[in-house]
């Protein structure tokens, strides 16, 4: 590089420039006029040491060492709050990816299917599909990050008061709620007295209605018994809950264990042949047992889950980070 | 991916640094310093302090009122001269107290460690 006269002042305020066009405007030319003159001190000072005159090079090490301009103008700022605080930074990831993974699941096939892009030919679609849903489900980050900064605005302005830490939630997770769980006792045993009786009921009904909801006699001499067989334990499990007040690992393995057989029963009731004698009732009645069956599983699911050590032992670690045992 | 022992070593000590840069600042601003004397004041003691650390941080603690500043041109060119306000003060001698009972702790402990050390290997 060769040294021109002036060159390293120039070089020196060019880079001033660069930091100080990234700091607010009405402190940008007292810094500059400040870090100017402190870079071309430093500059004549290394000259000296080195019994040469300044040139570019020397200002070019000067202000390398001095920092990147993105770096040292970010110093200038007080320390600010982040967009997205580290604590956030998971869960915004997730909600981020599960948002474009439902709006990119449900519109591609939709899309290529041609319901989303009629009168599109078949080798278009997935281009149309690109151009419109595709890139357009990215506004789900950008509404997240605006949200974040809104919420940012509000507490700076608003600060949360700052309060004692309180659990969330309940801690003890065995205690059972006693009055909820009577209603439940009550509304099962007219469940039952209603399924004892439902041939006499539906008979009592005018006569469309008592024939659109009569019983299919194969389902009413196979099936529909064993719903009383699942009710009774269900009773039972009831009746100890209430007795005991809170639950054991016997009771929650029965629960689940009930659950599971919830599913297996209305799933037989389901594959196993007509439960209505009429085709509307009988297909209305099967959707509402697979939404039932759909529940019931997303409730073991969560009950599994409830159920696991929220703090597990780590597995304890082999190799060299190991604590050596002392000698002595 | 594990960060390797040179630029983990670098880190901390650069945090460790970090942490007394403001005492060690303060500490020479009870008369008037501009930016590059006061790099030389702390660097003639043995603290050397990078310029793009230094110079921004005399910003922002003159922002924060701890510092005060005016521009002179009296011996030489322009600079802008800081110095300790009323609230540095005060913050000078509660951060030295700090320092002074962190400093007396750590010393302990590290002391405590290298008793162990040396009878260990006896």
């Amino acid at each position: 590089m060769t040294a021109r006269a002036g060159s390293h002042d120039q070089l020196i305020e060019a880079y001033v420039l660069d930091i100080t066009r990234r700091l607010p405007r009405r402190m940008r030319n007292d810094v500059a006029f400040e870090l100017r003159a402190l870079l071309s001190e430093g500059l004549r000072d290394r000259a000296a040491d080195a019994g040469r005159l300044p040139d570019e090079a020397m200002a070019l090490d000067l202000v390398r060492e001095f920092g990147q301009p993105d770096d040292v103008a970010a110093r200038y700022h007080p320390p600010g709050e982040p967009v997205i605080p580290a604590a956030y930074t998971s869960g915004f990831a997730w909600a981020t990816a599960i948002g474009m993974a439902l709006q990119w699941g449900v519109s591609l096939p939709l899309t290529l299917s041609g319901d989303l892009a009629p009168g599109v030919p078949e080798d278009g679609r997935f281009t149309a599909w690109w151009v419109s849903y595709g890139l357009g489900a990215f506004w789900w980050p950008g509404f997240l990050v605006t949200m974040m900064l809104i919420a940012g605005g509000v507490r700076r302005i608003w600060p949360p008061k700052v309060s004692e830490w309180t659990p969330r939630t309940k801690i003890d997770r065995d205690h059972i709620n006693r009055p909820a769980m009577m209603l439940g006792l009550g509304l099962a045993l007219c469940g039952v007295a209603t399924w004892v009786c439902i041939a006499w009921i539906v008979t009592t009904f005018e006569s469309p209605f008592s024939r659109a909801l009569a019983l299919d006699p194969g389902f009413m001499a196979a099936r529909a018994p064993a719903v009383l067989l699942f009710w009774a334990s269900g009773i039972a499990l009831l009746v100890v809950l209430i007795v005991e007040g809170r639950w054991r690992s016997l009771t929650r393995k029965i629960d689940l264990t009930s659950k599971v057989a919830a599913c297996v029963l209305f799933l037989w009731f389901v594959m196993g042949g007509r439960i209505f004698v009429t085709d509307a009732a009988d297909e209305m009645t099967k959707v509402f047992l697979v939404l039932f069956i759909v529940m019931i599983a997303c409730e073991i699911s969560f009950s599994v889950w409830r159920q696991r050590a929220r703090i597990r032992q780590p597995q304890p670690q082999t190799g060299p980070t190991q604590t050596q045992p002392q000698r002595g | 991916m594990a960060e390797r022992p040179d630029d983990a070593s670098a880190k901390l000590e650069q945090e460790l640094r970090r942490g007394v840069i403001v005492l060690a600042a303060l500490s020479q601003l009870r008369s008037a310093q501009y930016g590059y004397s006061l790099r030389q004041a702390l660097a003639e003691r043995g603290l050397a302090i990078e310029e793009g650390t230094l110079y921004p941080l005399l910003r922002r603690l003159e922002a924060q009122g701890v510092l005060a500043s005016e521009w002179r041109i009296a011996d030489g060119p322009p600079r802008r001269y800081y110095t300790l306000s009323a609230q540095g003060e005060e913050l000078l001698v509660s951060l030295t107290q700090s320092w002074r009972n962190l400093a007396g702790i750590v010393d302990g402990l590290i002391g405590e460690d290298q008793v162990k050390k040396r009878k260990a290997s006896q």
